[in-house]
């Protein structure tokens, strides 16, 4: 006798979960523990500082409210990292999203050491960033930078009166989004590249048929087609940049007089160097409201990509 | 259940075995404890002098560990890494039993112990501590010492004889009116820039204060009330903005502490503010510009002749060190063998406890490294002119963080690039200083 479906529901319900349940569940704890561990509990404690009164030596807490969102928001320093995060952001974003698209059209092309090339490409991204950003700090130094050794050497430059790439504020603000820029590149390179080979080529090959231009099928078929992973680069991107305080504070240490400090450095003096825990957790803090929206904003895009 | 010939299971057995197991090793482990050394462990920066890491490593610490029967452990961090060390280690509760800071670590009070003990039985053998110790350690409030210094760093100028004396200063600036006059006349004549540094590193933040004070401005007053918009400070900005403007390249904007160093002896400025790094570093690497660099003592201004030390070694011992006894045992210790520690520092460190080293006057007047050997003589009368971070109070967890984040250095930087004017800039870093104050004070 076939027992009914209900029976055997039940009988199930009665076992517990599969064994393929368990399965899952195993699977899937470290990475929940590596998230609660690693990324929730900070989190916590950053908003259980930021409405505190701790210090990096302090053993008790107490609760002080908003004070010391008041406090940071009466700081001209606070104010001037928040818009330059803002501006190391969205410049460094811009350059590496036309950057690596450049980059992926060059290297979808079959041509004699490509391998050799996609490697060099991909090295900033591999090698340590502060191994990176000390490089640079060398190169743009005020003393033997290189960059202006070779500018002299062309008669661009004065020699006696370089440039001073991390000493005026302009300069270092250029200097900072073009070094972040040269660290991000590869990566929205490689993401760039499996959306463009990922696009059928009989595509460009009828619009090439129909009469179409280079530029014509780049900009109205190839980047269309492309645009739900574009996002996906550029919203990997600003969350990485937004958070990201290494080349900065190697670079410039948010100098010249604070005109390159974004939050997270200014967090770390604050905190850390400063002592002041609760506040350092405030600055921090204030990114939480962009990275919610842009995290909310990636995981649409990843979804419509997925539809698509 | 299956039971052996007298009534014992088998699980019974097992657990008996292990019990008996867990009593043997638990009756050999004090054995064990009483034969393993102590351990002191230690971490301090990599000094600039590498022979003083020699001496203390390989000789002092050595032979204290032989006759204490202790293993000393010695790590050694890049200066810039300290105060984030310092923090992971007490959010952790655990770390070293003694912690060196470059500055004086007031923020930690709490979790240091009372070194009071420390400085009572070394002034039982030594005498007092120099008031830039006391001042940088104590804490007026809990009236308790938060660390114990050993010794400070004098930060006197060095500045290029050979082109001072082209332009009629051959003992180098006296003042800092020398200084404005004789280095842009050397500007002028042979392009060389002065190199105060107005960046967000230490040596700015201490060539900063000499000034400011030197001018009578201070950060805060006796009372430790904030007194930096002050007609005395904007003067002092008054005065970097025309050097800046006169002697000086935007380079001094970009610096990290070394790159005075490396700019002098690159042989491209003609003035720094630093300890006698550079100078000890020119005499190994580079003997001919050697002896083009001399020092002179802190730079008169209006109303002072002041500069900050230039570092200030501060021990702490944590509450939650493993072996305080030990650690405080070391200090005192220590400073028995800081005659020692001065020679291995080639004259940087300087004793906060000034018997320790009776002849120093004599040691630096007639040093064989030194050209002329007489070269350190000035560092003689250092502490008429050298003081603490806090002048003229005392070094307060809001004056760490005003340290720390850098606010002096950003007030002259925005003056000398005429971002703010001086006026504007002085009120603007009064408001930062004031409401750092005002949090520690909540």
């Amino acid at each position: 006798m076939i027992p009914a479906p209900a029976v055997v529901d039940a009988l199930r319900r009665r076992r517990g979960p599969s064994r393929a349940t368990w399965l899952g569940i195993a699977l899937f704890s470290p990475a929940l523990v590596y998230i609660l561990a690693l990324v929730g509990l900070p989190l916590v404690l950053a908003f259980l500082y930021s409405v505190g009164d701790v210090t990096v030596g302090s053993v008790g807490y107490r609760f002080v409210g908003l004070y010391n969102f008041r406090s940071v928001l009466a700081s001209p320093a606070f104010r001037r990292a928040l818009l330059d995060s803002f501006v190391f952001t969205i410049s460094s974003q811009l350059v590496v999203i036309v950057c690596a698209n450049a980059l992926a059209l060059a290297l979808r092309e079959r041509f004699r050491g490509r391998g050799l090339v996609r490697f060099l490409v991909l090295l900033p991204w591999v090698a340590p960033v502060s191994l990176g950003a000390i490089g640079w700090k060398w190169l743009l130094d005020s003393i033997y930078s290189v960059v202006n050794w070779v500018l002299a050497q062309a008669h661009l430059v004065n020699r006696f009166d370089p440039p001073m790439w991390l000493g005026q504020p302009a300069l270092a603000m250029a200097s900072v989004i073009a070094v972040h820029s040269w660290r991000m590149i590869p990566f929205s390179t490689v993401i760039l590249l499996a959306g463009l080979t990922s696009i059928p080529k009989e595509i460009p090959e009828a619009a090439a048929v129909d009469g179409a231009g280079f530029w014509r099928t780049h900009f109205q078929i190839t980047l269309p087609m492309m645009a739900p992973i574009i996002n996906v680069a550029v919203l990997f991107g600003v969350v990485f940049t937004f958070t990201d305080m290494t080349v900065v504070y190697i670079l410039t240490r948010g100098g010249p007089y604070d005109t390159t400090q974004v939050l997270p450095s200014l967090a770390f003096f604050t905190g850390v160097l400063g002592s002041d825990l609760s506040e350092g957790a405030a600055i921090s803090v204030f990114l939480v409201p962009i990275l919610v929206v842009v995290a909310i904003l990636m995981l649409r895009v990843a979804h419509r990509a997925e539809i698509a | 259940m299956a039971k052996t010939g007298r009534g014992f299971t088998r699980r019974e057995f097992v657990k008996a075995a292990g019990l008996g197991a867990l009593a043997a090793a638990g009756a050999g482990a004090p054995g064990r404890a009483r034969a393993q050394p102590k351990t002191l462990k230690i971490i301090q920066w990599s000094h600039f002098v590498p022979a003083y890491d020699k001496w203390f490593d390989g000789v002092f610490c050595k032979q204290w560990g032989e006759k204490h029967g202790t293993q000393v452990i010695v790590d050694h961090i890049a200066i810039g890494e300290i105060n984030a060390r310092a923090a992971a280690e007490v959010a952790a509760q655990r770390g070293h039993d003694l912690f060196m800071f470059l500055s004086p670590p007031a923020a930690y009070a709490q979790q240091t112990i009372d070194h009071s003990e420390i400085y009572q039985q070394v002034a039982k053998r030594w005498g007092k501590p120099i008031d830039l110790g006391h001042k940088s350690t104590f804490d007026p409030k809990t009236k308790r010492y938060f660390a114990f210094s050993d010794s400070y760093v004098p930060d006197p100028g060095d500045y290029r004889q050979d082109l001072w004396a082209e332009v009629g200063y051959p003992h180098g600036p006296d003042t800092w009116d020398d200084l404005r006059k004789g280095a842009k006349a050397i500007k002028d004549k042979r392009g060389n820039p002065c190199g105060l540094g107005l960046s967000q590193e230490l040596d700015t933040n201490m060539a900063m204060r000499a000034l400011l004070w030197s001018f009578g401005g201070s950060v805060q007053d006796v009372e430790g009330r904030v007194v930096l918009d002050s007609p005395q400070t904007v003067e002092a900005l008054k005065f970097m903005r025309a050097l800046q403007k006169e002697s000086q390249t935007n380079e001094v904007f970009t610096w990290d502490p070394s790159s005075n160093n490396r700019g002098i002896l690159s042989g491209k400025l003609s003035f720094v503010l630093n300890a006698i790094s550079v100078t000890r570093t020119a005499e190994k690497e580079n003997p001919e510009m050697s002896q083009k660099i001399q020092i002179v003592r802190a730079l008169k201004g209006p109303v002072h002749r002041l500069a900050c030390e230039h570092v200030m070694d501060c021990y702490v011992v944590w509450k939650f060190a493993q072996n305080p006894e030990g650690a405080k045992q070391f200090l005192v210790d220590y400073i028995d063998a800081f005659g020692e520690a001065f020679k291995a520092s080639e004259f940087y460190n300087f004793p906060c406890f000034p018997r320790t080293v009776p002849n120093l006057r004599e040691l630096i007047s007639n040093d064989p490294k030194g050209k002329p050997p007489d070269k350190y003589r000035i560092l003689g009368d250092v502490l008429e002119w050298a003081t603490n971070v806090g002048y003229p109070g005392y070094a307060t967890a809001a004056i760490d963080e005003v340290f720390n984040t850098f606010v002096i250095p950003t007030m002259f930087a925005k003056a000398a690039r005429d971002a703010l004017s001086p006026a504007d800039a002085a009120r603007a870093a009064a408001r930062e200083v004031q409401r750092i104050f005002d949090k520690w004070s909540r």
